[in-house]
């Protein structure tokens, strides 16, 4: 029951978000701002509703999961953009490497080290 | 028997017209996606969503049955794209004293990588000869998919072509921060994580929780404000030369 009543709110809390949005005209998907609501909303209560904890988690691991649909178009519709697929894939690959290495330098020169030594390697 | 033949020929078309058939076809092809990802020895330059995608990609076109069959089943499954996006606030809250310690940093670095990330593949594709549709489909592609969908709506591009560019700029991502960290001896997980939200999108930041829960709460902060952002300003931008 507890994952039906986290689920509940967070539906309610998507529901807030879309509201947002209609009334706001923000340019922004209602998940986002739900999402922002709910933060805000814990913050001020101080706390995490123990049901919401429950249902986030698999969720969470479900994102990728949910996705997935989406991509599938892609190899059916990939012959419109034949003659420019090696634009794309160039763009893409190399634009996408330039900016993490960009964002990497740009976060390491400004961002102050942790306090706590780095702990990235539990897998 | 012939009778009977017909009936089973038919019979993929009659599962597609409901969205069970899609969502098991989904479900199916992740786990199995995910099984034949850890025996190819987990390599990073194919995750196990591209592998899945391929996986439903390949019984589509073996079935009797068309995208548009499936995509009308999947998008149920799609539905919870919103409820897992709010949830998101889980991971955030509890990051909450880290990310407020270090606001101004951030602030001052994500505006600038977030206009990177879009304005390096813009610029790469662009002076390669490619159309507006196609940089239009290419511009949002650092932004989580129901953002960038949004965005590629608004700026005149295909649905489909961002998506494709979605996966691969998330694996690309991926692939590029754990090895330039490696390059540049980068170990923070709050570093890393933000350049997996900023740079791979919801890719990067279901990695980004495999790493440690640091570095995923880190990357939803980097998705939420580099989407919020990119959302604000690029059809602004857009516009401008249009």
């Amino acid at each position: 029951m507890s994952v039906l009543r986290g689920f509940l709110w967070l539906l309610v809390f998507l529901l807030l978000g879309q509201a947002a949005v209609e009334l706001f005209h923000l340019p922004m998907p209602s998940g986002v701002i739900g999402m922002l609501l709910l933060t805000l909303f814990f913050g001020y209560r101080g706390g995490m509703n123990p049901d919401v904890v429950h249902v986030s988690q698999p969720l969470i691991a479900m994102l990728a999961l949910l996705i997935m649909p989406g991509v599938v178009e892609i190899f059916f519709v990939a012959g419109r953009f034949a003659d420019q697929w090696i634009a794309i894939v160039t763009a893409l690959i190399a634009g996408t490497l330039l900016s993490v290495l960009s964002s990497l330098l740009l976060m390491r020169r400004y961002l102050p080290a942790s306090d706590v030594p780095g702990n990235a390697g539990d897998e | 028997m012939n009778e009977w033949l017909e009936r089973l020929s038919q019979l993929p078309q009659q599962w597609f017209d409901s969205p069970v058939a899609a969502i098991a076809l989904t479900l199916g092809a992740y786990f199995l996606g995910i099984r034949l990802f850890k025996l190819m020895h987990r390599p990073t330059w194919c995750p196990p969503m591209l592998i899945a995608a391929l996986l439903i990609a390949a019984v589509i076109a073996l079935l009797p049955i068309g995208i548009d069959d499936y995509n009308r089943g999947a998008g149920w499954l799609m539905l919870l794209l919103g409820p897992a996006t709010v949830a998101l606030a889980v991971p955030l809250y509890q990051q909450l004293p880290q990310i407020r310690a270090l606001w101004k940093p951030i602030m001052l670095t994500l505006p600038l990588s977030a206009t990177l990330a879009a304005c390096y593949a813009v610029i790469i594709a662009a002076v390669m000869g490619a159309p507006p549709e196609v940089l239009a489909s290419l511009a949002p592609k650092s932004v989580t998919s129901p953002i960038a969908l949004g965005l590629a709506e608004e700026l005149g591009g295909s649905r489909a072509l961002l998506m494709g560019a979605l996966l691969t700029t998330g694996v690309t991502a991926i692939f590029g921060v754990e090895w330039l960290s490696r390059v540049l001896r980068i170990r923070d997980p709050r570093l890393i994580g933000l350049a997996l939200g900023i740079n791979g999108h919801a890719l990067g930041t279901v990695r980004a929780f495999e790493i440690s829960s640091v570095a995923g709460a880190f990357a939803s902060l980097g998705m939420s404000l580099t989407g919020a952002f990119t959302a604000i300003v690029l059809p602004l931008v857009w516009h401008l030369f249009d």
